[in-house]
C-alpha cells in the first residue's frame, strides 16, 4: 500500500513530468529520510526494468571510495553515469558507497541538470535544509532574535577613539554581533519611537508624558516583532546597498540609538526629544551623504513593485519631503492618513499641508518624513480617483 | 600510522542503499566540538589609523626577533660568539649579526618607476617570478646596512626575513658570510587533541560568481557529504564525526573582481549589479546548508568584499543573512588561528605564501610554508610587497608557538607533510588546493595529525576521466 504509493510517485514524476529525479529531490518531495529516497529510486528502477527491460530509464550513481591519486590515497566521491559505474567501482581501491544518484528519462550529457535540480529543491525549503538528511547537528541553532537587538544598552560607547593600541581595538567592543545589533538597535530605537509618535501629533503636547509611558512599555512588546519585521526587509534592502554606510554609520547611530531607547527607563518627553532631534540631526546628516546613493536606491525601488504599491499611498501624501533614507519599511501609520485625508486632494494644497506640519513636529515627526523622493512624478489620488502629476 | 579515513570504515555498507527501503534510516548525531577556542585576537584591528611609517613594522619585528636568534646563534655556533651591531664591525674580525633581510631587485615592481613620467616606461606586466641573477642581498638593522655575499642563497630568500648572520666584513665593505641561521620552530605548544577520530574539513577557493559550471556540482556534492546527505551509511556515520569545516578564503571568484562599472558610463551600467552581489548570495545558501549542520569558519580572501591589507578582517555579518542566524557561523581574520578540540590550527589564505612564490626562487608551495614556519614569521614580505597594515607596536605575525596545524589556502595542489621538531614541536603542514579549479578539499584527523584529500567530480559531455591534475 505505501510501497506501491513512492512507485506510482516516482512514475509520475520520471514519465509522466519527464523530471531528473535526484534522491534529494525526492527526499524533500515525499518527505523522506534521504537514505530512504535512495532505496526508493533503486527499488523502483530495479521493478520496472524487471517489468519492461526496454523500459525508457536512464540511472546516474554516486560512487565513493578511496583512490590512488598524485602520491596521495584520496577519497574520491563521483557522479557517473550507469555505463561508466563499473569502470569507476574497478578504478577504486576501496569503495565507501553507491547508491543511486538520479533517474530521469533521457540520457544526460552531463551533470548540470543534476546541479539545478538540487539547487532548486534546496532553495525552496532553505528553512530547513538538513531536515532529512542522516546528520543532526545539536549545536546548529538559529541566534535568538532578542539577542540582535539589545545591544544599545551595553555599548556605552563612551571610549570610541581611546584604544587605538597598535591598531587593536579593545577585543571585546567590537565583537561581529555588535555591528548587527547596531543596525537592529537603530530601527529597534525607530520602531520604539514611531508608536509613540503617534499619539502625539494627534493628541496636545499636555497629554505626551502619559501618551509616551503608555506606549513606551508597549515598544518593548513590540519589539521583537517590530525587529523580525525590519530584519528581514531592511537586512535586504541594507544588503544591496549601503553595507559600507553602514559601518560607517553604526558607531554614531549607535549613540543616538542609545539615548532614544531610553524612553523606556525615562519616560519623559523633554528628554526625549533632544535625543530624537539629536538622531534625525545625525540621520539628515547620513541623508546628506546618501544623496549621491538616493538614485541608485530609486532604482532599486522601482523593480520592487508590490511594495512600492503599497507604499505609494503614503508617499502621496508626503511628497517632496525633507529627505529620503536608506530604509523606508515604517509600518503604515493610519492615523496619519485619517489626517491628511479631509485635505484637498489636490497635491500643490498637500505640499502646503506638508510643510507647516512638518515644522510643527519638526524633531518628532521628522523621521516619518524621511521618505524615499519617488522618481516617476505620476500617481493615482485616492480620494478624487484621478490620476494628477507633481509639478 | 593507518589512515583510518572514511574509505576503511565505511567499505562494509558501502552497498547497503542498493536495496529496498528500510524501515527506519538512521540518524547521526554530529559529533559535538569538544573545545574551541579562537585565537585570533591578534589579527583583529579595532580602529585603524594610517598615519604611521612602515618603518615602525620592521622594527618591531626586529626587536620582536632579536632575542631568539641570538639564542639559536649561540647554539648553532657556540656560547662565544661575537654578538655584534652593524656600526660595531671591524674589517676581518668573525661575529654574528643579526638583522633583516632585504632583496634589490631589478624587476620588482616600483610604483615610482611607473608613474615616472622621464623614465617613459609601459607599466611591467604582472610575471610569475620577479628573481634575477643579478639580485642582492643586504641585511639591515636599527641603523645601517651592509651588503652580503657568500654561503646565502640570495634567489631563495625574500625581503624582510630576519637572519642571524656569521661571517666578516670584508675590505671593500661587504659582509662575508660563511654561515648564517633562521629563528627555526617556535617552542611547541601542549598535545591537547582528541583520543578518538574526529575530522576538520579543510577548502578554500570555492570560486563562487565564476562562470565555470563544473565546480558547481562538484561544490554541492562536498556540501551534500559534509551534511550527510550523500553515501552510504557507513559515509554518513563517518562524516557525522567531521567536528568543523573551515574556509580558507577566495569563496569569491577572480572574475566577481571586475570593476567596469567605474569605466563605462554611468547611463550604460545604472541597472547592473556588482558580480560579488549575485555570488554573495550563492554562499550565503551554501553556507546556510552548511551552517545547519556543522560549524563553519570562513576566512576571507584575496577575491572576497573585506579589506585588501594583511591581516584580513572577516566578512560583515549582513552579506550573508541567512548563515548568519545560525551560531554555528564564524567569520573569522585571514590569517586565522584557533584552538578546536585541543588542536592548535594556524593558517592563511595563501597571499602570503603565493608573495614569497613571486620573489623567491621556492616553486613548491608546500616548500615555502615549511620555510616560513622555520623562519619563524607568517608573512616576511608584507609590508614591502604585499599589503599589510602599518603595525607599531608589535608584530603579529611573528610565530611565537609553534602550532600543531599549519594551512595556507589557494594553493595549485594538495601536498601535506608532518614535521617534527627538534623540541618535541609535531606541525602538520597542509597547502589547502584551490577548489575551483581541483574540485579538491582536505580532511584531517585531529586525533593523529593525518590529512587526505577528498576530491568530486561529476560527468561532463567530453572526458570521462576527470582526475584534475593542476601542476605548476
Amino acid at each position: 500500500m505505501a510501497d506501491e504509493l513512492y512507485l506510482e510517485n516516482i512514475d509520475e514524476f520520471v514519465t509522466d513530468q519527464n523530471r531528473v529525479v535526484t534522491y534529494k529531490w525526492l527526499s524533500y518531495t515525499l518527505g523522506v529520510h534521504v537514505n530512504q529516497a535512495k532505496q526508493m529510486l533503486y527499488d523502483y528502477v530495479e521493478r520496472k526494468r524487471k517489468e519492461n527491460s526496454g523500459a525508457q530509464l536512464h540511472v546516474t550513481y554516486l560512487v565513493a571510495g578511496n583512490l590512488l591519486q598524485n602520491g596521495y590515497v584520496c577519497h574520491k566521491v563521483a557522479v557517473v553515469r550507469e555505463d561508466k559505474l563499473e569502470a569507476m567501482k574497478s578504478k577504486l581501491s576501496t569503495l565507501a558507497s553507491v547508491h543511486v544518484y538520479s533517474i530521469q528519462k533521457a540520457l544526460l550529457k552531463d551533470s548540470s541538470p543534476l546541479y539545478s535540480t538540487d539547487y532548486d529543491i534546496v532553495k525552496s525549503n532553505l528553512q530547513h535544509c538538513s531536515k532529512f538528511s542522516a546528520i543532526h547537528c545539536a549545536a546548529a541553532v538559529p541566534r535568538t532574535p532578542p539577542d540582535a537587538p539589545r545591544a544599545p544598552a551595553q555599548s556605552q560607547r563612551g571610549p570610541d577613539a581611546a584604544s587605538v593600541v597598535n591598531g587593536h581595538g579593545p577585543p571585546a567592543a567590537r565583537p561581529p554581533p555588535q555591528q548587527q545589533r547596531g543596525i537592529m538597535g537603530m530601527f529597534a530605537a525607530k520602531a520604539a519611537a514611531k508608536p509613540q509618535d503617534t499619539p502625539k501629533e494627534t493628541k496636545a503636547e499636555a497629554k505626551e508624558a502619559p501618551g509616551v509611558s503608555a506606549t513606551s512599555s508597549k515598544p518593548s512588546i513590540k519589539n521583537s516583532i517590530m525587529n523580525n519585521f525590519f530584519g528581514k526587509a531592511a537586512m535586504n534592502k541594507l544588503k544591496a546597498n549601503s553595507v559600507p554606510e553602514q559601518l560607517k554609520e553604526e558607531k554614531e547611530v549607535e549613540k543616538p540609538s542609545v539615548a532614544v531607547a531610553e524612553p523606556e527607563s525615562s519616560p519623559n518627553s523633554v528628554a526625549e526629544k533632544p535625543g530624537k532631534k539629536a538622531e534625525s540631526a545625525r540621520i539628515q546628516q547620513k541623508d546628506k551623504r546618501s544623496k549621491t546613493k538616493r538614485t541608485d536606491r530609486s532604482d532599486d525601488e522601482e523593480e520592487r513593485d508590490p511594495e512600492n504599491v503599497k507604499k505609494k499611498r503614503k508617499r502621496i501624501k508626503q511628497l517632496q519631503s525633507d529627505s529620503s533614507d536608506e530604509e523606508a519599511d515604517i509600518p503604515p501609520s493610519p492615523t496619519r492618513e485619517e489626517e491628511r485625508a479631509p485635505s484637498p486632494p489636490l497635491v500643490p494644497a498637500l505640499k502646503t499641508e506638508l510643510e507647516p506640519a512638518s515644522t510643527e513636529g519638526s524633531a518628532a515627526g521628522r523621521k516619518r518624513k524621511r521618505k524615499r523622493v519617488l522618481k516617476s512624478k505620476m500617481f493615482i489620488d485616492e480620494e478624487e480617483g484621478c490620476m494628477g502629476k507633481t509639478g | 600510522m593507518s589512515h583510518a579515513m572514511f574509505s576503511e570504515q565505511a567499505a562494509p555498507t558501502a552497498q547497503g542503499l542498493l536495496a529496498p527501503p528500510s524501515a527506519e534510516p538512521p540518524t547521526f548525531p554530529r559529533v559535538p566540538v569538544s573545545g574551541y577556542s579562537d585565537c585570533s585576537q591578534p589579527f583583529q584591528l579595532g580602529e585603524r589609523s594610517f598615519s604611521r611609517q612602515y618603518a615602525h613594522i620592521y622594527a618591531v619585528r626586529l626587536a620582536g626577533m632579536r632575542p631568539g636568534l641570538e639564542r639559536c646563534a649561540r647554539k648553532q655556533w657556540g656560547n662565544d660568539i661575537a654578538l655584534r651591531k652593524l656600526s660595531e664591525l671591524q674589517a676581518g674580525e668573525k661575529c654574528c649579526v643579526v638583522g633583516t633581510l632585504f632583496k634589490a631587485m631589478q624587476l620588482q615592481p616600483s610604483i615610482l618607476q611607473e608613474i615616472s613620467e622621464e623614465h617613459n616606461l609601459v607599466p611591467q606586466p604582472p610575471l610569475p617570478k620577479y628573481i634575477q641573477p643579478s639580485d642582492e642581498l643586504m641585511l639591515e638593522d636599527e641603523l645601517q646596512r651592509i651588503k652580503l655575499e657568500g654561503a646565502i642563497d640570495v634567489q631563495k630568500l625574500v625581503t624582510g626575513t630576519i637572519v642571524a648572520v656569521y661571517g666578516s666584513e670584508q675590505d671593500d665593505g661587504r659582509f662575508l658570510v660563511e654561515d648564517h641561521c633562521f629563528a627555526d620552530l617556535p617552542p611547541p605548544l601542549p598535545w591537547n587533541g582528541p583520543s578518538s577520530d574526529r575530522f576538520v574539513l579543510l577548502a578554500s577557493g570555492l570560486g563562487l560568481g565564476s562562470v565555470s559550471g563544473e565546480a558547481l556540482l562538484s561544490t554541492q556534492l562536498l556540501v551534500d557529504v559534509v551534511t550527510g546527505q550523500l553515501g552510504a551509511e557507513g559515509e554518513q556515520s563517518c562524516a557525522a564525526h567531521i567536528t568543523r569545516v573551515i574556509l580558507a578564503g577566495n569563496l569569491l571568484s577572480q572574475n566577481t573582481q571586475s570593476r567596469d562599472t567605474i569605466n563605462k558610463a554611468k547611463y550604460l551600467t545604472k541597472k547592473t549589479q556588482a558580480a560579488s552581489v549575485e555570488a554573495v548570495k550563492m554562499l550565503d545558501e551554501i553556507l546556510l546548508q552548511l551552517c545547519t549542520s556543522v560549524p563553519v569558519d570562513v576566512m576571507p580572501g584575496e577575491f572576497d568584499p573585506t579589506n585588501y591589507t594583511l591581516p584580513q578582517q572577516p566578512l560583515h555579518r549582513c552579506m550573508l543573512p541567512l548563515a548568519s542566524t545560525y551560531t554555528t557561523l564564524h567569520l573569522v581574520t585571514n590569517p586565522y588561528q584557533a584552538n578546536l578540540d585541543g588542536v592548535r590550527f594556524l593558517g592563511t589564505s595563501g597571499q602570503n605564501i603565493s608573495d614569497i612564490f613571486k620573489y623567491s626562487s621556492m616553486d613548491d608551495y608546500l616548500e615555502i610554508l615549511e620555510w616560513t614556519l622555520r623562519a619563524g614569521h607568517i608573512s616576511p614580505t608584507a609590508p614591502d610587497t604585499l599589503g599589510c597594515y602599518p603595525f607599531y607596536k608589535s608584530d603579529p605575525f611573528i610565530l611565537t608557538e609553534c602550532p600543531h596545524v599549519y594551512f595556507c589556502g589557494n594553493a595549485p595542489h594538495f601536498q601535506s607533510k608532518l614535521l617534527q621538531g627538534k623540541e618535541g614541536q609535531r606541525v602538520l603542514l597542509v597547502t589547502v588546493p584551490d577548489f575551483s579549479a581541483t574540485q579538491t578539499a582536505c580532511l584531517i584527523n585531529l586525533r593523529d595529525l593525518t590529512c587526505q584529500p577528498i576530491t568530486f567530480s561529476g560527468f561532463g559531455a567530453d572526458s570521462e576521466d576527470r582526475d584534475i591534475e593542476v601542476g605548476h
